[in-house]
This record gives structure tokens, sequence and C-alpha cells, in this order.
């Protein structure tokens, strides 16, 4: 974490450099990118949300103080408990930290002693404690409900129908404990199954939308369903690989018939390293097999903080020329989130970090894949999922000058992070899918705070945007 | 001089790559066995092989074929080290780290290899096998560091006209006492520390293990060590006990089970007839490690911490959890969790990547296992056990999740050294430090809780001398947790950390007049 905050320091320090850059005579393309970025912008006014965003950015010491809170509130038998926690991180968000921190480094919350005081406040009277862990606990469930589109996919029907008349597709996510026994990968996948044919009977019932329902390659499902290998198994052994892919397969592949027989899309997520070898070969493997030969409409997932991501894009088209399928292969392009595990991990093992150790590597090897997957339509499509107008803006230029309509890119952003974003994609009748999470808050803790992290980064384009950097330098290549 | 310490990094087993290589390298290994050790002293071998290891897995599989080393082999290895440790002793701390980095580097060379051998002498699966070899070149060369820094620490105060100055001396010829745990790197690293700080080091190896003791013994060698200021003296108790009782034996470094830790304590403070000073022990023995689950606990974390910290090796390091003490909310689900999560663990050769755990060392240690888990149950205890097959051959052992264990049984209170994990309610985190204080052991302890009020509880309130908060109970890293227990779990000394030298080492303080004629000189 002090890596990347020092980093983000620098970054900032580069940026009044950059917009000198700026003034150069930028490439053609370029040009182009920067022109789509600026009419995807949302208002150039902070609001209130950014306004706090770029507070939590700032402070790092508050920022893990208000984490921890909503990483612990599902725990918590009422709101006492929860202010005993509440006053604890605010309590240390106070003091500088421990383990040698040098005086005066900014370790400590600028807010000390504000922070203290209201720690104090909480954890002073039994008066004050139970309003406090109250109040705590209806502003981790609002910050919930922006990020999680219901309890169960009924519950989130509405929403999702919502979007849908709002010129956005969607895609489903079952968050859920980890699992850790049999009984858990199966309860994940009966629930998988469950969402699968309350999606498709929901979507049965929306109006045509056009441009959601096909592009070049044909036909595009409405109901869309995203799944977590490593929640249909507790056999993850990096090691072994093996051993995950022999006890998820059969799971997997009723959840690929169930979706062929909807007519809806299964999308397999890509999670840390360790499960890579896992849940690729899994999913390729079972994509390969006869049945699945005209359906259903599948996809998977490269990551680009990946130093080796662009290998992993020659084995993916690699299989998609070789596989004799006549249903198209979807790739959806992310950067990679769980950057900070990945180099934790590495930095603890003594390995060369995995992933891309400057955030502008993440953005260029993305930028440098988007092309290679375009070329291969139809026989993949692709999705990319990003909320950096920057890297959002160049594959809608890099689309176009591969000649492929619009419905032929699907642009993807997160419920909660990319609202806005998504909106502007739709105006432009780009074709856009917001990844919605389902579940309660206990299951949804771990989804909430990776969420947050993100969110309020310092290298994260939402968070550099918050603080109001600005437009064109944020539209600048990496 | 060198670069400053870092961890050996570790094989990435992730990568399909690896694995091939580390396949390949034990299919080579196997090409040889067994391998013959032999006793070596001052450069000198003696062949007689009589002493077999076997793979705990397929005990018909001869590892190593031993020489015994005899009382006669004891006497001449303590006559030679004498001689040889005046110049070695004397010699600048970085000659010696010079060595033992080149040894390190003899290591490193054969990384594979001997994660292979650690993999069939002691039945340890790869990942724990490669850390092994990993943390014996952590101990080589991080004692060679701390050894050069020793000798710069100038700590003394000085006033004009005396010159004052602390020496860190070697004390002697130290026996080394090494288990088959971890049978690379915890002989390499009290070898290494008795060297580093100036002392010959006379490894006698556990007899489960005398092949990766020679491994030792050759890096050693190539790299340049003197001859006689380390032998490698294969055998069974009596070796051991022919070394602790030997007169000329200055300083003993064991780790092992708490009996002949406390027996060798006894026997050193005797002093022998013509023996010129006093023994120094340095003693890692066992524990019964507990880890805390308070009710805030995140059970996706603990869950598989608590697996990997009862069940990694089977159980047999002595970091690991053998009592979970739990909240008592959580209590039924964080056992239900456990008990589905037993029958993901697989139990299988060592040198398959997708056993979970392989067999115990011995069949002993088998029996030892099964009959506590037998008394638990008599008593009234559920025992869950990881259902499917095991291997007909060899020591193999379903783990157990015990709940109801009898507050005065085996499986409450001895050090099993196998799969087993009694998990245990109490009522907070109170009660659960007065549960880990009633126990004599006090080597390592785990708390979940995401509460920092109570983290500084049980960290004030803990004796043990390494508590994991929020992970697991093994694992430590020779320099980021120095290593070692309290109470009868050992002598209070870290292995890996900065004071362990200070063992090995006998101080020496000159003060010098420098006043000469009312002029000071200094
Ligand atoms: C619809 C959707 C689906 C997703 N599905 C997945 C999935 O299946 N698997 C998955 O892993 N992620 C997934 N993500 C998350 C994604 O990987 C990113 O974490 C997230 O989108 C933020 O990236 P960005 O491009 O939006 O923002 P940006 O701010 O441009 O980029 C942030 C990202 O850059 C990378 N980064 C940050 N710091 C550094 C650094 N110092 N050096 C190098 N790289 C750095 C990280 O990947 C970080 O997430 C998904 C995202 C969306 C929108």
């Amino acid at each position: 974490m002090t890596e990347v905050r020092s980093r983000g320091g620098r970054a900032r320090g580069l940026g009044r450099l950059g917009g000198r850059r700026y003034l150069h005579r930028m490439s053609a393309l370029d040009g182009e990118i920067a022109v789509w970025g600026r009419r995807l912008a949302g208002p150039a006014r902070p609001s209130a949300r950014d306004r706090a965003t770029a507070l939590l950015s700032r402070d790092p010491a508050l920022r893990a103080a208000l984490f921890r809170v909503v990483d612990v509130a599902p725990a918590c038998d009422g709101p006492g408990e929860l202010a005993d926690h509440l006053a604890a991180y605010l309590e240390e968000a106070a003091r500088p930290r421990g383990g040698g921190a040098p005086a005066g480094s900014d370790a400590g919350s600028r807010l000390a002693p504000v922070l203290a005081a209201a720690g104090a406040r909480v954890a002073g009277s039994r008066a004050g404690r139970v309003p406090a862990g109250v109040a705590a606990r209806l502003a981790v469930r609002a910050t919930a409900r922006r990020f999680i589109a219901g309890a169960t996919p009924a519950a989130a029907a509405p929403e999702l129908g919502r979007l849908w008349s709002a010129g956005i597709a969607s895609t489903v996510d079952l968050l859920g404990e980890a699992t850790v026994t049999a009984a858990e990968g199966r309860a994940y996948a009966a629930r998988c199954a469950d969402a699968l044919d309350t999606l498709a009977a929901t979507a049965a019932r929306w109006p045509p939308a056009p441009l959601l329902e096909a592009d070049a390659a044909g036909p595009l499902p409405r109901a869309s369903l995203s799944v977590k290998v490593t929640a249909l198994t507790p056999l993850v052994r990096p090691a072994a690989p093996e051993r995950g892919r022999a006890d998820a397969a059969d799971a997997l592949r009723d959840l690929l018939r169930r979706a062929r027989d909807h007519g809806a899309h299964l999308h397999v997520d890509m999670e840390s390293l360790d499960a890579r070898e896992l849940v690729l070969e899994l999913a390729l493997e079972l994509l390969s097999e006869r049945e699945f030969r005209d359906g259903p409409s599948a996809g998977i997932v490269v990551q680009a903080y990946l130093r080796d991501s662009e290998q992993q894009v020659d084995r993916v088209l690699a299989w998609a020329r070789a596989a004799d399928r006549s249903a198209s292969l979807t790739v959806r392009l992310v950067k990679g989130a769980y950057w900070d595990q990945e180099t934790i991990e590495a930095l603890h093992r003594g390995w060369t970090p995995p992933v891309w150790s400057r955030k502008g590597d993440s953005d260029r090897c993305f930028e440098r894949i988007v092309p290679r997957l375009l070329a291969a339509f139809p026989a993949v499509r692709t999705a990319v999922a990003t909320h950096n107008l920057r890297s959002v803006a160049h594959a809608i230029v890099a689309a176009r000058r591969a000649g492929l309509a619009p419905a032929d890119l699907e642009l993807q952003v997160l419920r909660g992070l990319g609202d806005e974003l998504a909106a502007a994609l739709a105006a432009e009748r780009l074709r856009v899918r917001a990844y919605c999470p389902v579940g309660d808050l206990v299951a949804g803790m771990a989804y909430l705070v990776r969420r947050l992290l993100e969110n309020t980064a310092n290298d994260s384009f939402l968070a550099t945007r918050a603080t109001g950097a600005a437009l064109d330098r944020l539209l600048e290549a990496p | 001089m060198s670069a400053p310490f870092r961890n050996e990094p570790l094989l990435e087993l992730r990568r399909a790559s690896v694995r091939d290589e580390l396949r390949g390298a034990l299919a080579a290994l196997d090409a040889r066995l067994p391998l013959e050790v032999p006793v070596a002293i001052g450069g000198e071998r003696r062949h007689a092989p009589v002493l077999d290891s076997v793979d705990p897995g397929r005990p018909e599989r001869v590892v190593a074929r031993a020489t015994v080393a005899t009382g006669a082999d004891v006497d001449a290895a303590v006559a030679i080290a004498a001689q040889a440790v005046g110049a070695w002793r004397d010699a600048p701390a970085g000659e010696r780290a010079a060595v033992l980095a080149r040894a390190a580097g003899e290591l490193r060379g054969r990384r594979r290899e001997l994660a292979a051998l650690c993999v069939r002498e002691v039945g340890k699966p790869w990942p724990e096998a490669d850390a092994d070899v990993a943390e014996a070149i952590d101990f080589l060369e991080f004692y060679g560091r701390q050894a050069v820094a020793l000798e710069a620490r100038a700590e003394l105060e000085q006033l004009p006209g005396e010159r004052n100055t602390l020496r860190h001396r070697g004390r002697g010829v130290a026996a080394v006492i090494a288990p088959w745990n971890f049978p690379l790197a915890i002989a390499t690293g009290m070898t290494a520390a008795a060297l580093a700080a100036g002392n010959a080091a006379l490894l006698k190896p556990a007899e489960q293990s005398p092949g990766c003791a020679l491994a030792l013994a050759q890096a050693l060698e190539r790299a340049g060590l003197p001859a006689g200021l380390f032998a490698l003296l294969p055998g069974a108790g009596e070796v051991g006990a022919a070394l602790v009782r030997h007169p000329g034996v200055h300083t003993i470094a064991f780790t092992g089970s708490g009996a002949v830790g406390l027996e060798i304590v006894e026997r050193a403070a005797r002093v022998a007839p013509g023996q010129r000073h006093l023994k120094r022990v340095v003693a890692e023995m066992g524990g019964k490690n507990c880890t805390l689950v308070d009710r805030d606990a995140d059970l996706d974390d603990a869950v598989p911490a608590l697996l990997a910290s009862a069940f990694g090796y089977a159980g047999q390091k002595c970091s690991a959890t053998a009592r979970a003490l739990v909240h008592e909310r959580l209590h039924a689900p964080l056992l239900e969790r456990l008990r589905g999560a037993l029958d993901t663990l697989s139990v299988g050769p060592a040198d398959d990547f997708a056993s979970d755990l392989g067999p115990l060392i011995e069949a002993d240690a088998r029996d030892r296992v099964e009959g506590a888990l037998r008394d638990a149950a008599a008593a009234g205890a559920r025992v869950d056990r990881t259902v499917g097959e095991l291997p007909d051959d060899g020591w193999f052992v379903a783990p157990a999740v015990v709940a109801g264990a009898p507050a005065d049984g085996a499986v409450v209170r001895a050090e099993l050294f196998g799969p087993v994990l009694s998990v245990e309610p109490v009522r907070g985190m109170e009660e659960a430090c007065d549960r880990v204080d009633e126990q004599s052991y006090a080597l390592t302890g785990g708390l979940f809780s995401r509460d920092p009020r109570t983290i500084e509880l049980v960290s004030r309130r803990t004796p043990v001398g390494n508590l994991y908060v929020n992970r697991g109970t093994t694992g430590a890293m020779v320099a980021r947790q120095p290593f070692g227990g309290n109470r009868l779990s050992g002598t209070g000394t870290k292995a890996g950390g900065p004071d362990y030298l200070l063992q090995f080492i006998e101080p020496v303080v000159i003060c010098e007049n420098t006043v000469r004629h009312g002029l000071t000189f200094g």
C-alpha cells in the first residue's frame, strides 16, 4: 500500500508535465480518442460522491478505517458491536501507524484530531455508542446498495429491467462467501442455475432493443450470468490445477447446458493468477466439447495487468481459430482486479510480480490487446470492461478503424462505479453492459471492499478524475 | 560488502513448467537411490552403512544408508574440531560469512534435487519441501551477515584514557542435534549459526533424515570450509547422548521433542571431570499451539488458515495449530465448515502435486495419532475424518477434526505431531487466553479478530514465542519472523533473528589503559 501511495504521488507530479506534453502535436489516433473521451465525459463539476472519493484517496488512514468498518459490519451482531469496532478503527487511524513509520510521515490520518475525537465520542458513552453503530450500519447498507443490485436475482430483476430500458444490457454475478466445502460449491452452482432460470424468464418480458440483441456475428442473448469457478469448487490448488478442473467440470457443464437451453450467455470470470490455469483451461476444454459446438454464447476474461497477458491472448486466439464451433467466444478484456494481492504475494515469496508494476504499463498493454481481439471478430467477440475514459475511447476508435459497426464492440462497466459512463455510452448508441453483483450484505462484503479500494486507489482513473484532474490529461496516451 | 539479506525466492509451483522441472529432478534422484551417508570427520570418510532411512510413503524404498558414528568417532570429531576451531574463531567474520555464502550457493545450485530429496526422505509435499531448501539457504546467508554485523558492533562507552572493546568470540565446539521434520532447514540453521559465530559444528542428524544432512556436509565441503570444523555423525540417540556428555563440547543446539530436550538440559548441566566450562544449551522443543477465533473473525479466512496450519505437512511442524479456541457464537458454523473442508483434502504420496497431506514419518507416529483419536472417541468426543482411500502402503493418516475432546486427554494436552485439530468453544478471548495460559508449552499461537483492541489484548497476554494474527501459524521466514518458543517449548532463543548468534558467543571485554606519562595515545 505504501508503494501504491508513493507511486500515486509521483504520478500526480508527472501529470503537470503531461499538460505541457499535451500541447505538442498528438497523433491522429490520439486526437480521435480525445474527441471520443470528451464526448463521453460527464459533467466537469465533481459531485459530492467525487469529493468523498477524493478525500479518501488523499487520506489513506481514514480510507483504511472506513474500509475496515465495511469489512467487519456483516460479522457484527448489533450496532453496539459495530460501534466498538468503529471506535477502535478511528483511534488507530488517528495514531501514526506503528511498525516504525517515521515521525511526521503521513501514515496517520491528516484528520487525526477529528478522528480521535470521533473515536472517543463513539467509545465514550453508552448513549453515543448505539446511535453511532446504527449510523455506521446504515452507511454500510447504503454503500452496499450502490454496488449490489439486490439480494437475489428476483429482487434485482426490476433494476435489470430499468437498465435494459435505458439501453444498457446486464450480466449478473452472484456474490458469495468463499467455497471451502463441497456443499458450498454445490450451493453456489444451484444458485447459478436458479439465476439462469430467473434471468431468462425476466428478460423474455423486456421490450425489444435491437442494438443490444444482435451484432454482425449473430444474435446476442438478453440474459447473462457471470460465474466464478473458484466458487464452484473447494479444490483450487495452484500447484494442482487438475484437481479443481476435474471437480468443477460437471457443475460448469451443467450451467453451460442450462444457459444453452435458455438461450442465455454464460461468462467465466477470471480471478487471481493462482487459479488462472484452472479457470482458463477448464472453460476452453468444456467449450471444445461437441455438445457446446453451437452454443451457448459464452465468454472468458483476459487481464491486461499480467505481464504475460499477450501470450494468453495468443493462446485464446489460437483456440478460437482451431475450435470447431459455430458460436463465437466473447473475450472480456479487463486490467485486473487483484493487483495489490498479486504484488504482495510476489513480494513475500520473492517472485517477480506477475503484474506490471506501473499503471501505465497495464494501460498500454490493454491498448495493445484491443486491436488483436477486434481483428478476430466474429470468431471472437470483444467486450472491453473499463471505467477509464481513455481506455474506452481508445477501444471505440480502434473498433471503427478495424471497420466494425458500433454493435460489434461491447463495452462493460460495473454497476455503482460506471453508471454515468454507461449512460453516456448508451446515449451514443454504443453497446454497453453493466455487471451487476447480486447477493446479501454478508456475501457481498469482500466484493464491496474491493470496489471501494479500487475506486479510491491513487492510481485509479476514477479517483484521479474525482480529484478534478484535467480531462485532457486523462485522455492522453498512457 | 555483500548485498542486504533477502529471503531466497520460493519456486513458483503454480507454473506448470516449474512442476515439470521438479518431476524431472525427482526421477533423476530416484535413479541414484539409495544415497550412501558416511561418517565424515576432518576430511576423512568412513563407510559402513547399517542405518536405513526410507520413504515414509513407500517404506520398501530405501532413500539413504548411513554409517553410524561410534563413541570413538565422536571423540575424534571433538578432538579434531578443537584443533581446528582456533584459527576459524580468529578469522574475520567476513571470511566465515564468505564460506557460508558459498555453501548457500551450493544448495542453490541443487535446489530442485534437494527438494526432491526432502519429498522422498521425510514425505514432505512439494511446496513445503521447496520451502525447506529455501530456508536452509536463508540461514546460511543470514547468519553470515549477522556475524559480520556483530563484529562491527561498537557498543561500549569510551572515556579518554581507556579503550574498551567487546569481542564476540566463538565458544568452541558445538554439537548440533537436528530433527527430521525440517531435515535441511533446521540442521543447516543450527550449523550455520555455530559456524558463523566462530565455532566448530558437529552434526548429529535425525536417524530418519541422514540423506538431507549429507547434502549440507557436501555443500560446506565444496564451499571450502576448513577441515575439522564440521563433522557428520549419523546415528540414533546414543550418538547425540555421547555428544551431550562429551567434556569437549561447549554448546549444544537441539531441536526436537520436549522429553529429549529436558534430558539434554539436565545432562549438560553436569560438569564432567576435566571439563573447564559450562555447557550452554539452545533447545527448541514442542508445542501445543492454539489458534483463537473471535466472534468478529472472517471464517472465509480462518477456515483455510486453520486447515493449512493444522494439516500442512500432516501436522508435523512444531508450529502447527493443534487447538482452535473459538468464540461460542462462531463455534458451530466454524466446525461445520471445517468438517466439510476435511473432505476436500487429499491424502497421498508426497511426490504428487495433488496431495494435500503426505504420510507421517513412521509407523509409531501413525499409531500414536490413531491411538489418541480412539481414546478421544471412547471418551465421547466427536471425531470427523477425511473420507476416501488412503494408500495401502506407507504411514498415512486421515486428518481429523475433533469436537468435545476430554480436557485432560491427549488430543487436548499432548503434542501429537499429526493431522489432528481439536475445536473448543470459549465464551470470549479472555477465557481463550486463560486456556492458553494453562499450558506449559508456548511456541506459536494464532488469532483471528478484526478488533484492534482484541489483538492488543491477546498480544499482551499470550505467553507464546510467535503470535500470528489473521493468518496461519506456520511458515516463519528467516529475518522476518524470528522463530522460537517460551516456557517448556524452548530456551527462548529466536532462530533467524538478530540475537540468535549470541548463543554461540563468549563475549570478552578488553579494557586498555591508553595513558602513558600523562599523555593519552588512544
Ligand atoms: C464489467 C467488468 C467486469 C470485470 N471482470 C473482471 C474479472 O473477471 N476479473 C478481474 O480481474 N477483473 C475484472 N474487472 C475489474 C477490472 O479488472 C479493473 O479492476 C477495474 O475495471 C478497474 O480498471 P479500469 O480500467 O476501470 O480503471 P483504471 O483506473 O484505468 O485502472 C485500474 C487498474 O489498473 C491496474 N493497476 C493499478 N495500479 C497499477 C500499477 N501500479 N501497475 C500496473 N497496473 C496497475 C489494476 O488492474 C487496476 O485495477 C471487471 C471490470 C468490469 C468493469
